[in-house]
C-alpha cells in the first residue's frame, strides 16, 4: 500500500507558480478573443456518459477514461469538446435558431492519442460554430484560429488545410468500396506511396487515375495544388470541394492571414468525423499539430438535430511547450513588496492596512507572518529577489529599497 | 533559410545502408561516421545531425519531433504503431513478417483453435489474427530465440521475421503464412514535413532519385 504515493498517474503533472499564471494568462487572452468574436464561453461536465461517445463511434473506446457510477452505468471523463456541445446544440440549445457560436477553454482526457502531445490530461481551448455550412463559415473558424495562435505569442505558423469531400468525391468516382477506401486514405494520410501504388494496382485504377492518387500525399501548395487537381479531377463532389478550399483561401486572404496557410489534400485523419474542410496547425520545436479543427456536419445529428457544424481546438500545453522551447518569454512571477512589523501595539494593524492599499495598486504585498525582525526581513527579502522591504515598529516607519 | 535537420538511425546494418545512400546522394554524411561512442553526431556546415538509437526506438524519436526524419525496418513501425509519414521504402533490409510453426502444421493453422502465438511483435501479431483474421489468440511475448517457442510446447506458432529461412528449417519449421513485406522506411515526424519542408522536401526528393538510379543500373548489370 501506499507505494504510489510521491507519484502522479502517468500523462498527467503539476503545474507550477510560473507555468500557471503563464498558463491563465494564456486563458485569458483566448477568453477575450473568443468572446470579442461573438462566441460565448460555456463549461461541459468533466463527466459525461460513455454513450454520449459511443453512440456516434466517433472515438475508440481504448482511448476514453472510463468509470461506473452507483447504477452500472459508464461514464467517461471529457474526452474533448466539440461532441459535448453537439450533445448541447441538440438538447439544451435545441430551440435557440442557428448560428451558435460557443467556445470553451477546458481540460481533456484521453489514453493512448496524440492530441496533447501524447500527454492524458491537457488543456484545450476552442469554438464551435453550428447551424451554417457556408465557405465564409469554414474561413472564419480558421481565422479564429490562426488569431488564436498569434495571441498565444506563436508566430512561426503553419496551417493545412484539407477537404474530406475530396476524397470521398474520388472514391465514389472510380467506384472503391468503404472499406477500402478506408484503407487508402491511412496510406494517404500517412503519405505511403508504396503502399498507394500497391492499391492503385489493385483496384485497376487508370494509370491517370494513379497519377492523381499519388500527387494527393506529395502536393502541398496553395493556389497551385488547387489547380493542378482542378485539371486531373471530373467528379462534381471532388471538384466542389477544391471549390470549397478556393473560396477559403480567397476569405483567408481578406483576413491577411494568407502568409499562414497551405493546402493539404492528403490530410485524411479521422475521416469519418470530418465532412468538409479539415485543417491543422503547426510551429517549431514541437513535434505535435497545436491546432486541429474542420467541418463535422453529421455529428450533431447523431443527437437528434440536423445541425451544420465547424470549429477547432488549441491544446495550450503545447502551445506553452513551443513558446518556451522557441526562448519566447514566459511570465515570471515577483513579489513587488514584503511588509514586517514588530510586536509593539498597533503595527500589525498598520502592516496590513498598506498591504491592503499596495495590492489595491496591483502590487504583490506580502506581510511577513514568521515574526521575522528587520534584519531578517531584510535577509529574506534580498534572497528571494523582492524589490522593496518595509518594516514597521515604533509607530514610525522605515523604508528600504531593495535591488534598484 | 536551411534548417537543421535530425535524422535518427537504426544502429546496425541498416544504418550503415542509409548513410551509404544520402552520400550518393550528395549529402556530407562524415560526421556520422565517426568512430566514437557519441550519441549524437552533428555537422553543422552540412546542416545535419545524427542521432544513433535502437531500432525499436527510432519511431519515437520521429513522433516525439526529436528528430525530423528516421530511417528504420518496416516491422518497428507495424509494432510501434506511430503516428507519422512513411515516405520512401528504401528497399534494403528486405525480408517478411510470418507466422511460422511446425512443417505439419502447413495448410491446417486455422484449424486449431485457442492458438498461443509466440513473438518479438505483440502488436503486429495482434492486429494480424484479430484484426485480419478475426480470431482472439494467446500471445505469448518473447525477446528473442523465438523459434524455440514451438519446439519446446510453449507456444503452437510464432510470429517472426524470416530472411533466408535457414534457422526455421534447421529447426523443424516453416512459414505458414506471410503477414507483409519488410524492408527500410524513410519516416518524417508530420510537423517537421511542413515546417522545415524547404529542406526535407529536397533531400526526400533527392533520395529517391538515387534509389531509381540505383535500380536502373541494377537492372542494367
Amino acid at each position: 500500500m501506499g507505494n504510489y504515493r510521491f507519484h502522479t498517474p502517468e500523462g498527467v503533472s503539476d503545474m507550477l507558480p510560473e507555468d500557471c499564471r503563464t498558463k491563465r494568462g494564456l486563458e485569458q487572452k483566448l477568453r477575450t478573443l473568443f468572446a470579442l468574436s461573438g462566441y460565448r464561453e460555456i463549461e461541459t461536465p468533466g463527466i459525461e456518459f460513455y454513450d454520449v461517445y459511443a453512440s456516434g463511434d466517433f472515438v475508440a473506446q481504448e482511448n476514453l477514461y472510463k468509470l461506473g457510477d452507483q447504477e452500472g452505468r459508464i461514464l467517461s471523463l471529457r474526452y474533448d469538446g466539440t461532441v459535448p456541445v453537439a450533445r448541447l446544440a441538440a438538447t439544451l440549445f435545441k430551440d435557440t435558431p442557428p448560428p451558435l457560436r460557443l467556445s470553451y477553454i477546458e481540460n481533456m482526457y484521453r489514453f493512448r492519442e496524440s492530441g496533447g502531445g501524447r500527454q492524458r490530461e491537457f488543456c484545450q481551448a476552442g469554438v464551435e460554430l453550428l447551424g451554417v455550412s457556408s465557405t465564409q463559415a469554414d474561413a472564419e473558424v480558421i481565422a479564429l484560429a490562426i488569431s488564436s495562435a498569434l495571441e498565444t505569442g506563436i508566430t512561426d505558423l503553419q496551417i493545412s488545410i484539407g477537404q474530406a469531400e475530396f476524397f470521398r468525391g474520388l472514391m465514389e468516382a472510380w467506384e472503391i468500396p468503404a472499406e477500402d477506401a478506408e484503407e487508402i486514405s491511412r496510406h494517404i494520410d500517412q503519405k505511403d506511396t508504396v503502399a498507394l501504388e500497391k492499391s492503385a494496382d489493385r483496384y485497376g485504377l487508370s494509370s491517370s487515375e494513379k497519377e492523381t492518387l499519388l500527387l494527393i500525399p506529395s502536393l502541398f501548395g496553395t493556389y497551385d495544388t488547387l489547380d493542378a487537381f482542378d485539371k486531373r479531377v471530373e467528379s462534381p463532389r471532388a471538384r466542389a470541394a477544391l471549390q470549397n478550399v478556393r473560396e477559403i483561401l480567397d476569405i483567408l486572404d481578406d483576413y491577411g492571414y494568407m502568409k499562414y496557410v497551405s493546402v493539404d489534400l492528403g490530410m485524411l485523419r479521422s475521416l469519418d468525423y470530418y465532412t468538409g474542410m479539415i485543417f491543422k496547425g503547426f510551429t517549431y520545436e514541437i513535434g505535435f499539430p497545436i491546432i486541429s479543427g474542420g467541418r463535422y456536419d453529421n455529428v450533431v445529428s447523431v443527437f437528434g438535430r440536423d445541425l451544420a457544424a465547424v470549429g477547432f481546438s488549441l491544446s495550450l500545453n503545447l502551445c506553452m511547450t513551443a513558446l518556451r522551447r522557441q526562448d519566447k518569454e514566459l511570465l515570471q512571477i515577483h513579489v513587488d513588496t514584503i511588509i514586517g512589523y514588530s510586536d509593539e501595539p498597533g503595527m500589525r494593524r498598520l502592516a496590513l492596512e498598506m498591504a491592503k492599499d499596495l495590492r489595491a495598486d496591483g502590487l504583490i504585498a506580502l506581510v511577513d507572518c514568521e515574526g521575522m525582525n528587520e534584519e531578517d526581513l531584510s535577509c529574506f527579502a534580498e534572497n528571494r529577489g523582492i524589490e522593496q522591504m518595509v518594516f514597521l515598529n515604533n509607530g514610525m516607519c522605515d523604508c528600504e529599497e531593495e535591488g534598484k | 533559410m536551411t534548417d537543421m535537420i535530425t535524422i535518427a538511425l537504426s544502429k546496425g546494418r541498416l544504418a550503415e545502408q542509409a548513410l551509404d545512400l544520402l552520400e550518393a546522394a550528395g549529402y556530407d554524411c562524415r560526421a556520422a561516421r565517426e568512430k566514437s561512442r557519441r550519441l549524437i553526431l552533428e555537422d553543422e556546415k552540412a546542416g545535419l545531425r545524427f542521432i544513433m538509437a535502437k531500432p525499436a526506438d527510432v519511431p519515437t524519436y520521429v513522433e516525439y519531433g526529436a528528430a525530423d526524419i528516421g530511417v528504420v525496418g518496416k516491422d518497428t513501425l507495424l509494432e510501434e504503431g506511430r503516428q507519422l509519414y512513411e515516405v520512401i521504402d528504401l528497399g534494403f533490409g528486405a525480408c517478411q513478417m510470418c507466422v511460422c510453426g511446425p512443417v505439419s502444421l502447413k495448410g491446417k493453422l486455422d484449424q486449431i483453435p485457442n492458438k498461443r502465438v509466440a513473438s518479438k511483435y505483440p502488436n503486429i501479431t495482434r492486429s494480424y489474427f484479430e484484426g485480419t483474421k478475426r480470431e482472439s489468440v494467446e500471445i505469448i511475448k518473447l525477446n528473442g530465440s523465438v523459434e524455440l517457442a514451438p519446439l519446446i510446447g510453449l507456444a503452437e506458432v510464432i510470429v517472426d521475421i524470416v530472411e533466408s529461412g535457414r534457422t526455421l528449417r534447421e529447426n523443424g519449421l516453416d512459414v505458414l503464412e506471410v503477414i507483409a513485406d519488410i524492408s527500410a522506411r524513410v519516416i518524417v515526424n508530420r510537423v517537421s514535413m511542413k515546417m522545415k519542408a524547404q529542406s526535407i522536401m529536397p533531400m526526400l526528393d533527392a533520395l529517391r532519385c538515387q534509389l531509381a538510379k540505383q535500380k536502373e543500373e541494377g537492372a542494367a548489370k
